[in-house]
């Protein structure tokens, strides 16, 4: 499965547009949120093959978002990669979570778009499954 | 198989004592009778006719056992006397009765004194006992009063005394235990250890100790004096200053201090990710020294993270946060995440890098991003102290169950008298004050994090030709038993290794 579409969720305005620039000029079709409410709406409506979440967000923390689509008896966004980016490092246990129901969890100031690239397409290789 | 037995008192002492002897005194007898018996009666000495003998033999054996008995009595009544007053004085319950020193026959023959003597040291140590009950009450209250808290322990480590203020839970044993959060391999166990095996006094000094957890009721911050004394009924006593009005506001500056470097990390995200992808963008742009200026603009914001993650990381490790996820790694994939940024930092400021690993090297159990972190710090530190055109060398080897990095460098070094303060936070030696820029706790967060992969960091230096920094992990494989117990987490091996920390489990004594 290829990974075309990228939903952003990120309140930050110059990280937001860092990340979707240079997914953009990757090739991805990246939507851009700013806040947790519309986050989850937009989350929900339609399938992203991967979504970026940040953790301290307006309106709906990172934490809730994830919760809410995946915590559940039913996985809503089954076919979806969920990247965790933040850079305030949570104390274990919301991290482990976290880490719990998503497929990476990095710190945004060690990410550079470049890497959050590759990672990106570390998802794409490792998503061919049976 | 070894019994234990409970101690005997004085006052049991009496009955088994007479028990016995009379039993030995009745067997004698017997046995000597009965082997005259049996001699005569084989020698044939005895003839019907000489029977009444036997007879009168017979009924002589009961009187002359009542006769060895009486005569035992009467022996040992001066014993028993003595012991029925030694019995008094040591305060045990009376078995037998106190003996009267007043009587003639003791007049006469002179016990009367011995018994008296007796009575009189008893009667002077029943006086002394209330002044020193007294005593005791008085400075037990006086020590309830005051804010410091005392504790004695005995050879076991046990709790013997502690006023109020000493942090001092009852736990389910109903023994006593101390509420002590120590910080590092530095705790009072592993001191006590130390002291048990090589001294016969020690003081040992701790400071911003806490009692309980951060966000718990009631926390209170000590410095704590400990005194040791081996073999005295109070092994080691325990004096602590209740700190507390001081060290707390450290505590509100720490919480600020966390959440200030976190702010700090949303512009360097932006920066450190801008640099990157103009990098490439502006490849064919850049002229003269601008590509040179670029790479100044990357190191720069890359050391600016490094800074971040040290004063994240030690606030984390002062509020007992700091936690490490241990995996099996190589030295060299975990050198690899800092590379390009070394590479990068030490041509920037013209000093060679040399890193040299043999392949052969054992895999090491190791939190990648820490181990990193001190690395990086290592480096930046050998590229700081030494000088331009100075090689930075790089290198590891196994050692028993260890794997020792090596960061050395043949820059200013430093004298013996700054090396023991080295890892202390905030230190900066005299001369790095005036002519290095730094903070001083890259060091003191490195040491913090290689001891939680109950590993050791140490350093060589001469003053004049340069330093040797090495961090000491251990193997993975002699420590993946206990990794696999922990669930990855240090906790396993910190308990095991240096004690150092112990993330929410408190020190109990």
């Amino acid at each position: 499965m290829a990974i075309k579409t990228i939903l952003c969720i990120e309140d930050d305005r110059f990280i937001g547009e860092m990340y979707v620039r240079s997914l953009k000029k990757a090739g991805y079709e990246v939507d851009w949120v700013v806040d947790g409410n519309d986050g989850l709406i937009t989350a929900r409506n339609k399938q992203y093959d991967v979504i970026l979440l940040d953790v301290m967000l307006p309106e709906r923390r990172g934490t809730e978002i994830l919760d809410a689509l995946r915590g559940g008896k039913e996985d809503l966004i089954p076919k979806t990669h969920v990247v965790v980016l933040t850079n305030f490092q949570q104390d274990d246990e919301s991290r482990i979570s976290m880490e719990k129901h998503a497929d990476a969890y990095l710190i945004k100031a060690e990410i550079t778009p470049k890497k959050l690239i590759s990672v990106i397409e570390k998802l794409e290789d490792n998503s061919i499954t049976p | 198989m070894e019994v234990k037995k409970t101690p005997k008192l004085a006052s049991q002492f009496w009955p088994d004592f007479i028990r016995r002897k009379v039993r030995l005194i009745v067997l004698t007898q017997i046995i000597i009778a009965l082997l005259f018996g049996l001699v005569l009666i084989y020698t044939a000495s005895i003839t019907e006719s000489l029977l009444w003998i036997w007879f009168i033999s017979f009924l002589l054996l009961p009187l002359q056992l009542a006769v060895g008995i009486l005569i035992l009595f009467s022996v040992t009544k001066p014993t028993k006397d003595l012991l029925g007053v030694i019995i008094k004085v040591t305060g045990e319950q009376p078995t037998l009765p106190l003996p009267n020193p007043n009587t003639t026959k003791n007049e006469q023959t002179g016990f009367r004194d011995a018994l008296q003597t007796i009575y009189e040291l008893s009667a002077s140590h029943d006086q002394d006992k209330p002044e020193t009950d007294e005593k005791a009450s008085i400075i037990s209250d006086a020590l309830d009063m005051t804010n410091c808290g005392f504790i004695a322990m005995d050879k076991n480590r046990r709790v013997i005394f502690a006023n109020k203020t000493a942090p001092i839970h009852t736990d389910t044993n109903g023994e006593k235990a101390i509420d002590l959060i120590f910080n590092g391999s530095d705790t009072l166990n592993a001191w006590l250890d130390a002291c048990a095996q090589e001294s016969v006094h020690d003081e040992h000094v701790w400071t911003r100790i806490p009692d309980h957890l951060p966000n718990e009721e009631g926390r209170r911050f000590f410095d704590v004096i400990a005194s040791y004394h081996k073999d005295s009924a109070t092994e080691t006593v325990l004096t602590l200053i209740d700190r507390t009005g001081s060290y707390v506001v450290d505590e509100e500056n720490l919480d600020f201090i966390s959440f200030a470097a976190h702010e700090l990390r949303g512009p360097i995200t932006v920066i450190k990710g801008y640099l990157d992808v103009l990098e490439d963008e502006l490849a064919n742009v850049l002229t003269d020294d601008q590509p040179e200026l670029f790479h100044r603009l990357v190191v720069s914001s890359n050391r600016l993270s490094g800074y971040i993650d040290n004063i994240l990381n030690t606030s984390r490790y002062d509020r007992r946060h700091l936690k490490m996820n241990l995996s099996e790694d190589t030295v060299a994939a975990i050198y690899d995440t800092i590379s390009d940024d070394m590479k990068l930092r030490a041509g920037a400021q013209n000093r060679l890098l040399s890193v040299a690993f043999p392949n052969d090297l054992p895999t090491i159990a190791a939190d990648r991003a820490s181990i990193g972190e001190v690395l990086g710090n290592l480096i930046d530190n050998a590229i700081k102290y030494s000088n331009e055109g100075g090689i930075i060398k790089v290198i590891a080897k196994v050692d028993g169950d260890f794997v020792d990095i090596s960061v050395e460098d043949n820059g200013i070094g430093m004298p013996e008298s700054v090396v023991s303060q080295l890892f202390q936070k905030f230190y900066r030696s005299h001369r790095s004050r005036e002519t290095v820029a730094g903070s001083g706790i890259g060091l003191y967060i490195s040491r913090a994090i290689v001891e939680s992969h109950g590993g050791k960091i140490s350093v060589r230096s001469e003053d004049g030709h340069g330093s040797t920094f090495t961090v000491s992990l251990p193997i993975y494989a002699t420590v993946a038993d206990k990794l696999k117990a922990g669930d990855n987490s240090n906790e396993g091996l910190i308990n095991e290794g240096n004690g150092w920390i112990k993330n929410h489990s408190m020190y109990r004594s």
